[in-house]
């Protein structure tokens, strides 16, 4: 299976779960920002979780199946639409040889995650087939994808993949009755992000404790994917030691010498120095991963045992879904 | 027959917190030292030879050790405690002092080709003005210490090092500039580092190295790793362009 490039949009890398085995040489975790987008557009063509994904940030991006192909799109960023008809997300799409495939603006989000049965193959560097930009390596030749690249994918197809292809291939429509529901796994209000206080939490006085956990906060223009800038009540220190240079990973909320707040994304620093007030719980991380300048959130503390939990709860329904296309297709 | 207990009582004591649902932070202390160093080197060392279930890596700071690990194998490995925080701090609390203190190898030393001055060191005279030395007193000093790398953090391979001459200290530019090339040899305040990829940055740079210290197609792609001892060795332009091309 391969598609061409027609026009590549704002920014648009193949990633994956990201690159864990080079933290302590400082190179960053990457991977898909939205990791829930990512993993259950490779569910929905029977891919690993870990397989490549491409991420499209925004819409204004289009490519062509050179071949039929065997797809599936996840995330708020954009709608795929094939001869001016949208194609649905959450679920398997087959799509047929010489199909202009188009994203239009969906107003929610930012970022989608384009699946492809075997996943896009891309070389391994250090682990992983994550883009990162900043050293320009992983990914497509360690950059953003242009016009004219072409992306194939791993021929080793999955059985469930290959049952998945076979259907729709014989199939009047392009894509099955059944989808996977990503609102089901998420909260209702998608702008309160939960959090879990942080170490230096004590360095901060009672005020802007509060401030933090009841205000409304802005993501700012300055907002990619190694972090996002708040806009916001600036937060007052009481302790004002500096703390020595430690490790850092998505999620973590850290407050810079002016009292800004900084939530790390996936191609943040390895390690920092800056006082951080919480962490993101990893179940709610990928919803800032759809988040855009100019969208308002809140904040709203958790403890870390009900943290864990939920990630656990996440996890287990991630596996149930795994569990439940395997079962259809391949009447286990 | 009674069962040895895996877990032994620890004679230091460090403090443990969570950093999110997949990584714990160790911390050993709030300073700067080489024993902290030595300290976390060897309790990594430890750790890495006998790891627990789910345990992915590690990443050393000046006083601290963060170990990520998969909750999913951490949840259901037998480790006492109730949730994976328990669980992991429980093992990372009883690593045996004797293990992690037992003699660590000579550490390696490595030398780091620097050609100093002109267009790859285009602020060694802000550092010698501030410091009222020459420049060759900058390059010679610079290349005469032994230094210690403390970590690895900032950008890929970046080592934070520690042990320079302190009439060489300069403050960062006030602004920094947008790019500096990959090579780059800079000061700021008491450090000393190597930029090992092109970035923006606002340390004084004073010259350039040939090596590579940041290279994806090696093995271990930073050269330089944390408890390695660097020294710097000036080099010639003939010499920096000919480097690693005979």
């Amino acid at each position: 299976m391969k598609i061409s490039i027609l026009k590549a949009g704002l920014l648009t890398t193949v990633q994956d779960m990201g690159r864990y085995g080079y933290l302590s040489q400082a190179v960053p975790i990457s991977g898909a920002m939205d990791q829930l987008a990512h993993r259950l557009a490779n569910k929905a063509v029977g891919n690993d979780d870990d397989l490549a994904t491409i991420e499209f940030t925004y819409a204004d991006a289009s490519f062509k199946a050179e071949t039929d192909l065997l797809l599936a799109y996840f995330g708020d960023g954009a709608f795929l639409v094939d001869h001016d008809q949208v194609m649905p997300a959450e679920k398997p799409l087959f799509i047929r040889a010489g199909s202009v495939i188009k994203l239009i603006n969906n107003p929610v989000g930012i970022r989608i995650y384009l699946a492809i049965a075997g996943g896009w193959e891309v070389p391994e560097v250090m682990g992983s087939k994550s883009t990162f930009l900043a050293a320009g390596f992983g990914g497509f030749n360690g950059r953003a994808l242009k016009k004219g690249d072409v992306l194939s994918n791993n021929l080793c197809l999955a059985k469930v993949s290959e049952a998945i292809f076979k259907q729709l291939k014989n199939n009047q429509l392009s894509y099955p009755n059944w989808r996977i529901s990503r609102e089901s796994l998420i909260p209702e209000n998608r702008h309160t992000i939960r959090v879990v206080l942080a170490n230096e939490i004590n360095w901060f006085d009672a005020t802007s404790i509060i401030s933090f956990l009841t205000k409304t906060y802005q993501i700012d223009k300055r907002s990619n994917r190694m972090g996002y800038h708040l806009n916001g009540k600036a937060l007052v220190r009481k302790v004002k030691k500096e703390l020595l240079s430690t490790a850092v990973t998505p999620g973590i909320i850290q407050v810079t010498g002016s009292g800004d707040l900084v939530i790390l994304m996936a191609d943040c620093q390895t390690t920092g120095g800056y006082p951080r007030i919480a962490h993101v719980a990893a179940v709610d991380l990928p919803l800032c991963a759809q988040l855009k300048p100019g969208d308002e959130i809140r904040f709203s503390e958790i403890s870390r045992d009900e943290a864990e939990e939920l990630y656990l709860e996440r996890e287990h329904d991630l596996s149930l879904i795994t569990t439940a296309i395997g079962l259809k297709y391949l009447n286990l | 027959m009674t069962e040895e207990s895996p877990y032994f009582t620890p004679d230091y004591s460090v403090n443990i917190y969570g950093l999110n649902e997949q990584s714990v932070t160790v911390e050993f202390g709030t300073v700067i030292s080489e024993e902290i160093l030595q300290l976390i080197t060897s309790y990594n060392r430890v750790l890495m030879q006998n790891p627990f279930p789910g345990l992915i890596t590690t990443v050393p700071a000046y006083c601290t050790l963060t170990v990520f690990f998969d909750p999913l194998l951490v949840h259901t490995s037998n480790l006492p405690g109730e949730t994976c925080f328990d669980k992991v701090s429980y093992f990372l609390n009883h690593i045996k002092q004797s293990e992690s203190r037992q003699a660590i190898n000579k550490p390696v030393e490595i030398i780091i080709p620097v050609c100093y001055g002109g267009s790859f060191g285009a602020d060694i005279e802000t550092v010698a003005k501030i410091n009222q030395l020459s420049i060759a007193e900058v390059i010679e000093r610079h290349s005469s210490m032994q230094y210690i790398v403390y970590m690895i953090g900032f950008v890929p391979g970046f080592a934070y090092m520690g042990g320079m001459d302190a009439s060489l200290q300069t403050p960062r530019k006030q602004v920094p500039d947008a790019t500096i090339p990959a090579g780059s040899v800079g000061i700021a305040g008491m450090q000393t580092g190597i930029y090992p990829i092109e970035t923006p940055g606002g340390w004084q740079i004073i010259g350039r190295t040939p090596l590579k210290m940041f290279d994806v197609n090696r093995a271990e792609p930073s050269l330089l790793k944390g408890g390695n001892l660097v020294r710097f060795r000036a080099i010639n332009i003939d010499e920096f362009n000919t480097y690693g091309k005979q």
